[in-house]
């Protein structure tokens, strides 16, 4: 059994798709977006740039939780969705935390929730006899696909994993600095240093 | 003269003319243009070429051949069409008939489905149709036209007696069958002026003749022009709404056209209102199961197109302005509410200043009609069609309810509208209308729009609705499903999701196009399963595309009306394989989507907690803004690490992909069919 879905390319559904390619051009696809951000914090950031017409966060169904978000800013033009891309990829920026940046890409059609259907697609499926030669090849398909699926899984969960020992060592780097400095500060603070300074006899200056 | 370059818009142009055509009498006579050929959209049509023709309602475009180009002086541009079945559409009449996958069946005979007139911009595409007839006067394809064909037929499907015929008839629809089989490759010159003198006799008068008396053997056809309609209707809620678009399109037909011819000609009008007739023919009989009511119904609208004809033109000339605000404006009533359909009729009446008779022919059409809908919807082999629209009725009660309450833009996704309401109103208004034709109608109307539409409005509409109607079917953006997601928009998804997954009713699909959009995927599944489901594109992030497609699959969930139906397809796609046109097979399971929760760790931005402690109030809650990391900070640094693993994790995604593209590749090939 055989189908076919047609989707055909009347001028108006051409001149439909041809504006929502116009917009995936002047749309930015934002990722490493902590979940705590949200569409206003977005949009202040990255209004310094151009004006941000739209911004809808791509919902995660499939991977972990603790994943991180990600987000597509429609610009007003292509104009300015370039330079915000040029921005974000030459320094990393910051939004709503810090030190792990986001990350800025062109936004891709597949990445849209609603889009037009492309005029001129031609959609065929039918279902394979049991006798097909190909059945057996279908099924080593399915098999393969879900093998993916779960490579796909583990992959993630060990970016996931070092993710996190990177956040634990950054952490462990800051708090090991902090306390290096509230240390300096805290024998400043308490006139250790001074005396210490009178002890071993050194200049210490005044500030 | 008319100027081949005036179109308005920019991929139109006619290309030669073909003589002027009357149509109308006496003082009333008009001139049409006709052509044997134009460019739209950048392809040349020519006159017998093969086209798709959009429609609404189908995710298939219906197949036609022009036989007819012509402008009107009002610069409408119109098509005759004359149309090619699919087996599917006729599948009841073909009965164990073998068909093959790409076959085609030309319409002949005389009846309702032979062919059409269309606004020009309903064309969709060319289509390359090969007829394989042994016929003599067919020139034999070659194997390279077989190969590219996109379809064939060497049979022929009666719509008057609605069999197959494996001849072809001498004439079809006036059109001589060897203008019908294949093209000797380039006309010769000679041929056209011949087929012109052919075309004005033919068009005239043999047409004509022929198809008025079309009433008694129409209804076989049109009985299946309305399974398929059913079929479709099922298959989302609001395309209901379409099917009366999808009658429009479709059953334009000839029928419209031979009232005209038969009384001798008329106004432009009065071939719109025609067209609008039998349109109205077309619809009621949709909603027809048996013949002989068919019959009844037929002679009483055969009745009212003739009344109509002659009493139209008078109006017509009288004050025009008047009728066309008139009519538009019962257009309006009578699209958005059947129920209003008596009064907006006698309110025509008024204008025109005719008899009582129509209200009672209608009165009698809304009879059938709650007859009909007693009835369970179509034939047996629209099975799951049937059923599905019982279900949506019930839905479609509960919606309505909520919907009643007014605004406008709801009464679009009200469309629905549900059966069983308007088979009230519609008893009942037309109680009224007898009783009480002229009283207050525009409270009422009022009153009555914000229920929004019925489906598969009866015997709708009167004359002049053409222009809006025209405006419909070349405002080819629109397509259904638009309005459907407009209007699921007051139930978010993850909501639908969440109940989904409780009733056991999502589905997860993998495999694929990634480029597929939802609608797409519903599609598929309608097709594949004979199930409607609302379907949603997983959206693709980095991590699923990476820069190498071909290891990502796309994704979807499907929500299903009911538990077994989700159960039967995951266990369809797990015995059997489907295979889609990617050259994977679709892989299904019982959808477990996880839900972002309220508060996830995120890793990487850090916050030393004895800082936020002292941070000041006002600092604490101030949206926190974005900076850039300056290079001389620890945060820089910090950031450059982060930078750092996203390119690592970057590159293992692609490797990972791409030896899964690789694994696929080889799999792929070992493929027999492509």
């Amino acid at each position: 059994m055989i189908f076919f879905l047609f989707y055909m390319g009347s001028s108006a559904a051409q001149a439909d798709y041809a504006a929502f390619l116009e917009k995936v051009k002047r749309t930015i696809y934002l990722d490493h977006l902590s979940p705590q951000v949200t569409e206003p914090v977005v949009r202040t950031a990255l209004n310094q740039f151009g004006a941000v017409k739209n911004v809808q966060f791509i919902p995660n169904y499939m991977g972990p939780r603790n994943i991180a978000e990600c987000a597509l800013v429609e610009m007003e033009n292509v104009r300015q969705a370039k330079a915000v891309l040029s921005e974000i990829c030459q320094f990393p920026f910051m939004i709503s935390g810090m030190p792990r940046p986001v990350r800025a890409r062109p936004a891709q059609v597949e990445m849209f929730d609603e889009r037009p259907i492309k005029p001129g697609r031609r959609i065929q499926c039918r279902w394979l006899e049991e006798n097909d030669p190909d059945f057996e090849v279908a099924r080593k398909m399915k098999r393969l696909t879900n093998k993916h699926a779960a490579e796909a899984a583990f992959l993630q969960k060990q970016q996931l994993q070092e993710e996190e020992k990177l956040a634990k060592q950054q952490l462990d780097t800051l708090k090991g600095n902090y306390k290096k400095y509230e240390m300096v500060d805290s024998i400043m603070a308490d006139g250790t240093a001074r005396r210490l300074a009178r002890h071993y006899n050194l200049r210490v200056a005044e500030d | 003269m008319v100027e081949a370059d005036r179109a308005e818009d920019l991929g139109f142009k006619w290309g030669k003319t073909k003589g002027r055509g009357k149509k109308g009498v006496g003082e009333k006579q008009k001139i049409v243009q006709f052509y044997q050929s134009f460019i739209y959209d950048g392809m040349e049509y020519g006159l017998y070429d093969c086209v798709y023709m959009y429609n609404e309602v189908e995710p298939e475009p219906y197949i036609g051949k022009l036989v007819k180009i012509w402008e009107n002086p009002d610069k409408t541009k119109k098509v005759k069409v004359l149309w090619f079945f699919r087996p599917r559409e006729i599948a009841y009449y073909l009965g164990a008939e073998d068909t093959a996958e790409n076959e085609l069946f030309l319409a002949s005979g005389e009846g309702v489905g032979l062919a059409n007139i269309n606004p020009l911009e309903a064309i969709a595409g060319k289509c390359n149709v090969v007829c394989t007839s042994k016929d003599s006067r067919n020139p034999q394809p070659s194997d390279e036209d077989l190969r590219t064909a996109d379809f064939i037929f060497y049979r022929a499907f009666d719509v008057g007696h609605c069999k197959i015929l494996d001849k072809m008839e001498e004439k079809v629809a006036g059109i001589e069958a060897k203008l019908l089989f294949n093209k000797v490759d380039v006309q010769k010159p000679d041929v056209l002026p011949k087929l012109d003198s052919d075309w004005k006799e033919v068009g005239g008068n043999a047409l004509a003749s022929k198809e008025t008396e079309v009433p008694p053997k129409q209804n076989p056809s049109n009985e299946h022009i309305s399974l398929k309609i059913n079929g479709v209707s099922t298959d989302g809620l609001q395309r209901e709404n379409a099917d009366s678009n999808a009658s429009l399109a479709k059953q334009r037909s000839s029928l419209g056209e031979n009232p005209a011819s038969s009384l001798g000609g008329e106004l432009d009008e009065t071939t719109k209102m025609n067209d609008r007739m039998e349109n109205i023919s077309g619809d009621s009989i949709n909603l027809e199961s048996k013949i002989e009511e068919n019959l009844d119904l037929k002679a009483s609208y055969i009745n009212k197109q003739k009344s109509s004809l002659s009493e139209h033109p008078i109006s017509s000339i009288g004050g025009k302005s008047e009728i066309s605000n008139t009519n538009s404006r019962q257009e309006n009533i009578s699209r958005d509410k059947t129920a209003l359909r008596p009064e907006a009729a006698v309110k025509e009446e008024g204008q025109v200043g005719n008899n009582i008779f129509r209200i009672e022919e209608k009165l009698k059409s809304a009879h059938d009609h709650c007859e009909l809908e007693d009835r369970p919807s179509k034939k047996a082999k629209f099975d799951s069609s049937v059923k599905v629209p019982g279900e949506k009725n019930e839905s479609s009660v509960k919606k309505l309810t909520v919907d009643l309450d007014g605004k406008d833009a709801k009464a679009l996704a009200a469309v629905t509208a549900s059966e069983v309401k308007s088979r009230l109103e519609l008893a009942k208004d037309s109680q009224g209308a007898e009783k009480d034709p002229s009283k207050k109608l525009k409270p009422d109307e009022k009153s009555k729009l914000s229920y929004g539409k019925l489906p598969q409005a009866s015997p709708r509409q009167y004359p002049d609705e053409d222009k809006k109607i025209d405006h419909k079917v070349m405002d080819i953006t629109r397509r259904p499903d638009a309005d459907k997601s407009r209007w699921f928009r007051a139930f978010p998804w993850e909501d639908r999701m969440k109940s989904a997954i409780e009733q056991g009713t999502l589905v997860l699909l993998q495999n694929l196009d990634p480029a597929y959009t939802s609608a797409e995927v519903e599609d598929i599944v309608w097709h594949a399963f004979k199930e409607s489901c609302r379907a949603k594109m997983i959206q693709q992030t980095s991590i699923s595309s990476p820069h190498c497609v071909i290891g990502f699959v796309g994704q979807a969930f499907a929500i299903f009306k009911t538990r077994e139906a989700a159960d039967m397809v995951v266990k369809k796609l797990t015995k059997g394989c489907l295979l889609i046109s990617n050259g994977r097979p679709l892989v299904g399971s019982i959808g477990s989507p996880c839900f972002p929760e309220k508060n996830p760790t995120f890793f990487g931005h850090l916050v030393i907690d004895k800082l936020r402690h002292q941070m000041p109030r006002e600092m604490r809650e101030a949206v926190s803004t974005s900076h850039c990391s300056q290079p001389n900070t620890i945060e820089y640094d910090m950031a450059m690490e982060w930078c750092l693993l996203q390119e690592r994790s970057d590159l293992s995604w692609k490797k990972l992909y791409k030896q899964q593209g690789e694994e696929l590749r080889k799999l792929k090939s070992s493929l027999k069919s492509k």
